[in-house]
C-alpha cells in the first residue's frame, strides 16, 4: 500500500454539444508509488492534461476510480475537492501562474493562508524557507512580472511545496523558459525529489525531463503506455495527410478553371499548343484524383468530393 | 477566515490600483451618483429644518384653539379659563381673519403688542410696533406692504368681508421678521382693533396655548377636546407632521432623481467587475486549484467592488456638501429670493455612504458569483 496514486479504469468523456463527443481518457490504469518521479510523454490531444486535471482533483472522471493517498476522490463535493487540492496537490504550470499582484513570498503563503492551519508568523517563516530552498532568498519581494521566468517557476515550485503536499503536478514545467534555465529547473525537481521524496508527476515534451524521470510513461489517444506506442504517431500522419489533401484539392480546382479557360478559347490557339496543354492537365488531374482516393482508403473512406 | 479575507481584500485593492485610470473611472460613476444624492438631500434637510424652525417660532405655541366655523366666535374670557388649567403656560387670544386692503384682501392677525412681543421675538423693517390700545393704526409684514405700494406714514383703508368697510388706518412700522424665520407677510392690529372691524368684541378666532412642557400636548389637547367640544383642538406637532408629510414626497422624488445617477454608478461597477474576473479567469482557476473554495474567490471579486463603492461614498459625500455651495451660489445669481442653509446631516451622509456600500455590494454579486463559479480546470487552459 505504498501506492500514492492509483487510477482505476478512469475514463473522460466531454461532450461538446450536438451530439460530438471527446474520448480523453479511454480507461486509464496507472499506480504511482511514493517518492516517484513519473514523467508522461505524448503528443498533443493524447489526454495528458485531462490525467493531470484527474489526479490533481480539478476535474471529476466520467467513470473510473481515482485514489490520492489512500483516499478515493471521485465521490468528493466540490468544497472537499478544494480542500483536497490544497491540502494533497502541488501544482507547478506552463506558465507558472502567479498571482501578478502578489510579491514572491506572497504568492508561496497563499495556499497556507487557504488552508488556515498555521499562524501568521509560522507561514510567513515557512514560505521565506521555501524560497530560500529553491534560491530566491533575495526575490521574496518582488513581483512575478520583475522576476525572471525560471524565477516565477522556481517561486510556483515553492507555493507547489507549502502545504506539503501528497504529490506535485507538473504541467509542461520547463515548456516556457528558454533551455538552460531549463535544466536549472529540472535539476531542482530532481533534488526535492531526492531530498525530501517529493513525489513528482510530470507531463511534458521536453526529453531533459523524461530523462531526468525515475518513470517514463506514455499517453496515445486517451491511454497510458510503459512503452512508446506505435500508435503514438498516428495522429500527426493523419494531420500531414489532411494537410496534402487540402493542397491537392486546391490544385484540382486550379486545373479544373484553366481547363475550362482553354476551351473557351480553343479557336485562338494553335491546335498542337492546345491539346499538348489539355493533355498535360488532363494527365494532372487523373494523378490528383487517383491520389485523392488512395488518402480516402487510408483514412477509413471519408467521402470524396474529387 | 479573517486572513484569507485580508488576503482577497489586499489583492483587490492591488487589482483596483493596477488599473488606475479605470478604477478612477468606475469610482467616478459612483461618486456622481452619490454626489448628487447628497447635495440634493443636504439642500432638502436643511429647508424641512428652516421651515420647521420658522414655523415653531412663528406659532410659538403648543396647542391651538380655533373656532370650528373659522370665524370669529369664542369668546375672549375662555382664555382665562385655559390659563387656569395646570400645565398652560401662557393663553393668547388673536383674531385671524381676511381683511381687504383697498380692493385687495390680506391675512389679517389681531393680537396685543405685550402678548406678540411676549410670544415672539419681533425685528422691524422700519418704523415702530403698535402700541397697547391703540385702534387706528395698523403694520404691514415689508413683503406685503412692497406688493401692495405702501410706506410708513401711508395712511390705508380697511374693510372687513363682515363688518366694518372703509376705516382708515395709519401705517406706522413695517415688519422684517418674527424670530429667525423671514415672516413678513401680512397685516397685523390690536386685537381690540381687529375685533370691532369684523365686528365681533370680546370674541376671538383662535387661542394660542404655550405649554409649560411640551411633553404634555397630548393629555392637554385630550383636556381642552374635552372642555371644548365646538372647538378645533390643533396641537403643533400635528402641524409639523402635515408638513413633514409634505416635505418626505419631496424628499421622494429628489431621492428617487439621485438614484437614477446612481444607478449609472452601478453599471459601472457591475461592468468593471466583470471585465476583471473575464481578464482573470486563469488566475481564478489557478487559485482554485491551489485550495480556494468558492467564497475565498467570492469574496476576492466582491471586495473590489465594495473598495469602489467605498472610496466612492466617501468622495461622493465630500462632494455632495461642496454641490450645496454650488446650489447656493446658482441659487444667488438666479436672484432667487431664497436662503438654501447648509445644514449637515449626519442621517444624510451615512445614508449616501450606506447606499454606496449596498449599490456595490449587490452590482458586484452577480460577477463576483460568476468568479466563484470558474472550474479550476481553467488553470491548464492556455488558450
Amino acid at each position: 500500500m505504498s501506492n500514492i496514486v492509483e487510477l482505476r479504469d478512469v475514463v473522460k468523456t466531454y461532450h461538446l454539444g450536438e451530439g460530438i463527443k471527446v474520448e480523453a481518457l479511454r480507461g486509464v490504469n496507472l499506480k504511482v508509488e511514493r517518492g516517484e518521479l513519473v514523467s508522461i510523454q505524448g503528443p498533443s490531444g493524447s489526454g495528458k492534461t485531462t490525467l493531470l486535471n484527474m489526479m490533481g482533483g480539478l476535474d471529476k472522471p466520467t467513470s473510473g476510480k481515482i485514489v490520492i493517498d489512500g483516499r478515493d476522490i471521485t465521490p468528493l463535493g466540490e468544497k472537499r475537492l478544494a480542500r483536497f487540492r490544497r491540502e494533497k496537490i502541488g501544482f507547478i504550470f506552463q506558465f507558472f501562474n502567479l498571482v501578478p499582484l502578489l510579491t514572491a513570498l506572497e504568492n508561496v503563503e497563499l495556499p497556507m493562508l487557504f488552508s488556515g492551519k498555521l499562524s501568521d508568523k509560522e507561514i510567513r517563516e515557512r514560505a521565506s524557507d521555501l524560497l530560500r530552498l529553491v534560491g530566491l532568498e533575495k526575490r521574496m519581494h518582488h513581483k512575478p512580472t520583475q522576476l525572471s521566468g525560471g524565477e516565477q517557476q522556481r517561486v510556483a515550485i515553492a507555493r507547489a511545496l507549502a502545504n506539503e503536499p501528497a504529490i506535485i503536478l507538473g504541467d509542461e514545467p520547463t515548456g516556457n523558459i528558454d533551455r538552460a534555465t531549463g535544466r536549472k529547473i529540472i535539476r531542482l525537481i530532481k533534488d526535492l525529489n531526492e531530498t525530501l521524496e517529493q513525489t513528482f508527476i510530470i507531463v511534458t515534451h521536453d526529453l531533459a525531463v523524461a530523462k531526468a524521470s525515475k518513470r517514463m510513461l506514455f499517453m496515445a489517444d486517451g491511454k497510458v503506455y510503459a512503452t512508446p506506442p506505435k500508435t503514438a504517431l498516428t495522429v500527426p500522419i493523419q494531420v500531414l495527410m489532411e494537410e496534402r489533401r487540402q493542397l491537392l484539392l486546391a490544385e484540382l480546382g486550379w486545373l479544373k478553371s484553366s481547363l475550362l479557360a482553354l476551351k473557351e478559347r480553343k479557336e485562338e490557339i494553335n491546335p498542337n499548343i492546345f491539346s499538348q496543354a489539355f493533355s498535360t492537365y488532363k494527365a494532372r488531374v487523373e494523378k490528383i484524383r487517383k491520389l485523392l482516393r488512395d488518402y480516402a482508403t487510408l483514412q477509413g473512406g471519408k467521402g470524396d468530393e474529387a | 477566515m479573517p486572513r484569507t479575507l485580508a488576503v482577497a481584500f489586499k489583492i483587490a485593492y492591488r487589482s483596483i490600483t493596477r488599473r488606475k485610470f479605470r478604477s478612477a473611472l468606475t469610482t467616478l460613476g459612483v461618486v456622481i451618483g452619490i454626489s448628487t444624492i447628497v447635495s440634493l438631500m443636504t439642500v432638502a434637510y436643511g429647508m424641512r429644518t428652516q421651515v420647521k424652525n420658522t414655523l415653531n417660532e412663528m406659532l410659538g405655541a403648543g396647542i391651538i384653539i380655533s373656532s370650528r366655523t373659522g370665524g370669529v366666535d369664542i369668546p375672549e374670557y375662555v382664555k382665562d379659563i385655559i390659563l387656569n388649567v395646570s400645565g398652560v403656560k401662557d393663553a393668547v387670544p388673536v383674531v385671524t381673519t381676511m381683511i381687504n386692503v383697498g380692493d385687495r384682501p390680506v391675512l389679517t392677525i389681531g393680537i396685543n403688542p405685550e402678548d406678540a412681543t411676549r410670544l415672539y421675538r419681533v425685528s422691524l423693517e422700519e418704523g415702530r410696533l403698535l402700541r397697547q390700545g391703540e385702534k387706528d393704526s395698523v403694520i404691514f409684514g415689508a413683503t406685503t406692504a412692497a406688493t401692495l405700494g405702501i410706506g410708513v406714514n401711508d395712511t390705508v383703508t380697511l374693510s372687513a368681508q363682515q363688518g366694518v368697510v372703509g376705516k382708515k388706518f395709519r401705517v406706522v412700522g413695517l415688519l422684517r421678521a418674527i424670530g429667525t424665520g423671514e415672516l413678513n407677510i401680512g397685516c397685523f392690529l390690536t386685537l381690540d382693533a381687529a375685533q370691532e372691524l369684523v365686528n365681533r368684541k370680546g370674541y376671538v378666532s383662535n387661542i394660542l396655548v404655550v405649554l409649560e412642557d411640551p411633553n404634555l400636548g397630548e393629555s392637554l389637547e385630550e383636556t381642552f377636546r374635552e372642555m371644548f367640544e365646538d372647538a378645533n383642538i390643533v396641537r403643533q406637532e400635528e402641524i409639523m407632521r402635515q408638513i413633514d408629510r409634505v416635505m418626505s414626497v419631496i424628499n421622494g422624488v429628489l431621492l428617487a432623481l439621485g438614484s437614477v445617477s446612481l444607478a449609472v454608478g452601478a453599471l459601472g461597477i457591475l461592468n468593471t467587475v466583470m471585465m476583471s474576473v473575464h481578464e482573470r479567469r486563469r488566475e481564478i482557476g489557478m487559485l482554485k486549484a491551489v485550495g480556494a473554495e468558492r467564497w475565498h474567490v467570492l469574496f476576492l471579486f466582491l471586495s473590489e467592488a465594495l473598495i469602489i463603492s467605498i472610496i466612492g461614498g466617501i468622495i461622493g459625500c465630500g462632494l455632495g456638501l461642496a454641490g450645496v455651495y454650488l446650489i447656493q451660489w446658482l441659487v444667488s445669481i438666479m436672484g432667487l429670493n431664497l436662503t438654501v442653509p447648509l445644514l449637515v446631516a449626519p442621517e444624510v451622509l451615512i445614508g449616501a455612504f450606506l447606499m454606496a456600500i449596498t449599490i456595490g455590494l449587490f452590482a458586484g454579486l452577480y460577477p463576483s458569483w460568476k468568479a466563484a463559479n470558474v472550474p479550476p480546470v481553467e488553470a491548464l487552459r492556455y488558450e
